[in-house]
């Protein structure tokens, strides 16, 4: 797969870094606890945007533009006066490289250097930059990987990707308990209606859009869309879900000896959630973590927003959320009264005026 | 490096900047606009057909952040602000809450990006009355003013130096230019000319609003949006074939990926930009501006590299938004004690800043609707805006009232703005309401979604000097310079104009037929934060240079080529949303400096 190039000009790229990089000053202003000390990614206004994922055109078919994203990456120059940019990864043939270009201002280097290119959706990516000869990690993008060489190398996905990234199999699992017992989908005629959705579409579709199936039926790509966030936009609050889902499990193993958190009733997630609810959890170490209530406000919030979210952010997978309020609310002659489709674009809805 | 030379330069490109760089370019003369944001283009504009908006609800209110500015009472919380409102870590606004501490906020920001808060507004485009613009005149006298014991209403009150009989020719020319749907008739607020497109078909949800309106005996109209429903030939904008896919509650606090919503940008600015007279420079915030005794000779500004960079200008035109404009303004004296003497000759610069009393009802509908196609409002009314029922009242002015139909259309909006007033607590609600799970959840969604209807009323509030924008003693932005203070308090006659107001919307909801379930009522009395991003006042013009900041022209008093085109040069907020009259007075004042180029 050769570097396809993304039409995307200057004026967009300096509309994506001005209010994220340009600031005078050494304040951490942005470090809410993601970062280490010494990271200076915590001066810069949401770092995680970066390389920038967008919509993709081939400025000939919006059907066949749907299935990528351009992928903007940026390395900013100013400080070390960079005279020669290039990117490559996992995303290119073979580790081919391609040169970001300066990116002008009124006809003159701004000292900030970019490349857009063309990726497919729903895939995770590890790439390095090359500044001056010199092969490094983007001092920017706070996504990195440790390969199995060793190496550190930035990493990056796309929209809808599925790739679990921050929690383990179990630790998915155990949330999406905690998720099904927060949301209505996990009632039966819910479930059976979001089995239907599943088993309506063809078998490629299947695969692309609910690789992880066996939990769709309960929560609608919530977990995914959690993964994804802590991975990217909140990163802040990882420490929060990893302790969290640790002590949660640990606390079941206590309640319930001998039996598999995972395995156990409805019942055990309610009564749980009743007592985090008012933040007095029997057996929760609060030295490690200490507002039980906390956490359940932050994934209630999550919860939420992964249901019905745009499902380019990973939730809502399949627009199950959306499916679900078209087909439950509708009027007397059975029109919907929730009609998505005809708002959002197409191929994922009907509107064709508007390209996503 | 070397000065670059702009015959007029205009600082912001939202409903001030916009509509006076649209004149003055199609008048032949050279206009360099600088704005702060960002240039997000249409799929029209954009060289890949894609726009930079998008119809995704985490555009609106994106991920959370942490506030980390020293100092604030609010330290520690989160925010969630939308892709092209201001990093509150990077750009605070701070206020005085009355326990004395301060607090950063979201709320009295517009937004930024080229076309300003136009580009996030729900579009609601009504003029003011003539009686707003001569509340002086209109109170003068009077003793039967409710909850003003020590007489301030009357004394505070000002005519605005300018009548709606001179503003009216320019509110006909915004209408036209801008591109706005709506009915006239029932209005309080004569024209000359009609320049509205027609309505779409209102959202089945407004019905109540309708029979509620017309069971108190309110002459109602369609409200006036900036949306167009019609080609529309000043701007060039051609809309789908399908009109009824122009309606999509992804208008309000989005952009427009579309341009169907009429921003500054798509209407004003994108119709003048291949003019080799005007050029547009995008991510570009000035700091401060330099004079030579009267005159304004350099405006210092940062490239969207953070490079420092100045142009030379022989007219300066402030419409940053009035915090904003006020600010950079109190920035300019501080880098230049003689340009502070004489933008604060009259001591009142920041004063009488103001917003608007609002608030109102909402109600839930025994029939649902689908929310999601709609715009920001169908039905509204001037019954409260009339001089006799002001009077009858005992309140100074009075104000619209019109139904949202665009809040809580969408799911996460619903969520997310539940039992949420403002920008600072979004979130909260839904989230503490822990009973909101598992069926419960079900039961929320059946009661809310589809079937909330409000009603809202947007009227004056009483101006006071002590009412104020501050440079901050302590707290900076990412460039170093003072962040804005926002001082700030209700009059006991704001709260009792609040309480009738309010009383009114929620009689509408009474009276909105059967089943239909009142959910509630209220102003905005009990917060000294809410602004509704309607910023106004703080460089007041007038006729009296000891009473005002800026002449009748919008010129600062002791300058000759400085003059201020936002809402901060209103005495008076006015009884309706302050868009177009932002912009009718933009025009205005472009037509007065035709005469002097």
């Amino acid at each position: 797969m050769p570097v396809v190039v993304a039409d995307k000009d200057d004026q967009y790229v300096l509309n994506h870094c001005t209010r994220f990089l340009a600031r005078d000053g050494d304040e951490r202003r942005h470090d809410f606890g993601q970062y280490t000390a010494d990271d200076p990614r915590g001066k810069l206004c949401e770092a995680w945007r970066y390389p920038i994922i967008d919509s993709y055109s081939d400025g000939a078919s919006v059907e066949a533009s749907y299935a990528y994203n351009a992928v903007t990456f940026v390395y900013d120059g100013r400080a070390d006066a960079a005279t020669d940019v290039a990117v490559t990864g996992t995303f290119t043939e073979l580790h081919a490289q391609a040169d970001l270009r300066p990116v002008a201002f009124l006809g003159e280097p701004s000292g900030i250097w970019a490349l857009s290119v063309r990726v497919p959706k729903g895939q995770v990516h590890s790439y390095k930059l090359r500044v001056d000869g010199a092969w490094r990690t983007d001092p920017i993008n706070p996504q990195s990987v440790v390969l199995d060489n060793g190496r550190t190398w930035s990493r990056f996905f796309t929209e809808g990707c599925q790739i679990p990234l921050s929690f383990s199999r179990h630790d998915r699992e155990l949330l999406g308990r905690l998720v099904s017992h927060l949301l209505p989908f996990r009632l039966k005629e819910n479930s059976r209606f979001i089995r239907e959705v599943y088993e309506g579409l063809d078998r490629r579709s299947r695969e692309q859009q609910f690789p992880l199936a066996y939990r769709l039926d309960e929560e609608v790509g919530v977990v995914n869309y959690i993964d994804k966030l802590i991975a990217r936009a909140e990163n802040h609050h990882a420490d929060d879900y990893h302790s969290c889902l640790d002590i949660i499990d640990g606390l079941l193993r206590t309640r319930y000896p001998g039996r598999d958190p995972l395995m156990l009733p409805r019942d055990a997630f309610a009564d749980l959630y009743a007592e985090m609810a008012t933040d007095q959890v029997t057996g929760w170490d609060t030295d490690r973590y200490g507002s039980p209530r906390h956490f359940l406000l932050l994934l209630r919030r999550h919860a939420m927003t992964g249901a019905f979210v745009h499902p380019r952010h990973g939730g809502n997978s399949g627009t199950a959320g959306w499916v679900y309020l078209e087909s439950r609310f509708r009027d007397q002659q059975d029109r919907t009264l929730f009609d998505w489709r005809a708002t959002i674009e197409a191929p994922l809805g009907h509107n064709t005026d508007y390209r996503g | 490096m070397a000065d670059e030379f702009a015959e007029i330069l205009i600082i912001g490109s939202g409903a001030g900047g916009s509509p006076i760089a649209h004149t003055l370019v199609r008048a032949g003369h050279q206009v360099l606009m600088l704005e702060k944001g960002p240039l997000l283009r249409t799929q029209e504009q954009s060289p890949d057909g894609l726009s930079d908006f998008k119809r995704d609800e985490l555009f609106a209110t994106g991920a959370e952040k942490r506030l980390t500015v020293p100092g604030m009472a609010n330290i520690g919380e989160p925010f969630f602000s939308s892709h092209v409102e201001p990093d509150l870590n990077d750009e605070p606004h701070v206020y005085r809450e009355v326990d004395g501490t301060d607090r950063a906020t979201i709320e009295g920001y517009t937004a930024q990006v080229v076309g300003g808060g136009t580009q996030l507004y729900g579009g609601v485009s009504l003029r003011f009355t003539p009686d707003d613009l001569r509340l002086a005149t209109f109170n003068a006298g009077r003793t039967d003013l409710l909850a003003d014991p020590n007489g301030e209403v009357e004394r505070e009150a000002r005519d605005w130096p300018v009548s709606y009989e001179e503003l009216e020719p320019f509110y006909a020319e915004a209408e036209r230019l801008v591109g706005i749907s709506g009915t006239r008739d029932g209005q309080e607020k004569p024209t000359s000319a009609e320049h509205y497109q027609l309505p779409l078909d209102p959202n089945p949800i407004s019905a109540s609003v309708a029979a509620g309106m017309d069971a108190l005996g309110m002459r109602r109209y369609r409200t006036p949006l900036a949306v167009i429903t019609e080609d529309h030939a000043p701007s060039g904008r051609v809309v789908p074939t399908d009109r009824e896919s122009i309606k999509t509650a992804f208008v309000n606090r989005y952009g427009d990926p579309l341009g169907l919503k009429s921003n500054t940008w798509i209407s004003l600015l994108a119709p003048i930009a291949g003019d080799p007279n005007f050029e547009l420079r995008a991510n570009c915030v000035v700091t401060h501006l330099e004079a030579d005794g009267s005159r304004v000779t350099r405006v210092h500004y940062r490239d969207p590299a953070g490079g420092r960079r100045t142009v030379q200008a022989n007219v300066v035109i402030v419409a940053c938004s009035a915090i904003e404009s006020v600010r950079l303004l109190a920035l300019s004296g501080r880098h230049d004690p003689a340009f502070g003497t004489r933008i604060h000759s009259s001591g009142l610069l920041g004063r009488y800043f103001l917003t608007h009393c609002f608030g109102g009802a909402s109600a839930i509908l025994p029939t649902r609707a689908d929310k999601s196609k709609t715009l920001d409002s169908d039905w509204a009314t001037d019954h409260c805006a009339r001089a006799g029922w002001i009077r009858e009242q005992g309140l100074w002015a009075g104000g619209v009232i019109y139904n949202n139909t665009s809040d809580a259309a969408l799911p996460i909006s619903l969520a997310r703005t539940w039992q949420a007033m403002d920008m600072d607590n979004i979130w909260k609600g839904y989230l503490s309401e822990t009973g909101i799970v598992g069926g419960g959840f079900e039961d929320y969604l059946d009661k809310n979604f589809g079937r909330r209807v409000s009603v809202s009323f947007m009227a004056n509030q009483v101006a006071q000097p002590d009412n104020r924008i501050e440079l901050h003693p302590t707290v900076r932005d990412k460039w170093g310079r003072a962040v804005a203070y926002v001082i700030k308090d209700w009059h006991s006659h704001d709260q009792e104009l609040m309480r009738i107001l309010a009383d009114r919307c929620g009689e509408i909801l009474r009276q909105a037929g059967p089943g239909v379930e009142f959910a509630g009522q209220g102003g905005v009395g009990g917060s000294v934060s809410r602004i509704a991003n309607h910023v106004l006042g703080g460089a007041r013009f007038g006729t009296d240079s000891r009473d005002s900041v800026l002449d009748r022209d919008c010129r600062a008093w002791e300058f000759e080529n400085l003059y201020v085109t936002d809402g901060a040069v209103m005495p008076t907020s006015g009884g309706a949303n302050p868009t177009l009259t932002i912009q009718a007075n933009s025009l205005r004042v472009g037509q007065v400096l035709l005469g002097r180029l």
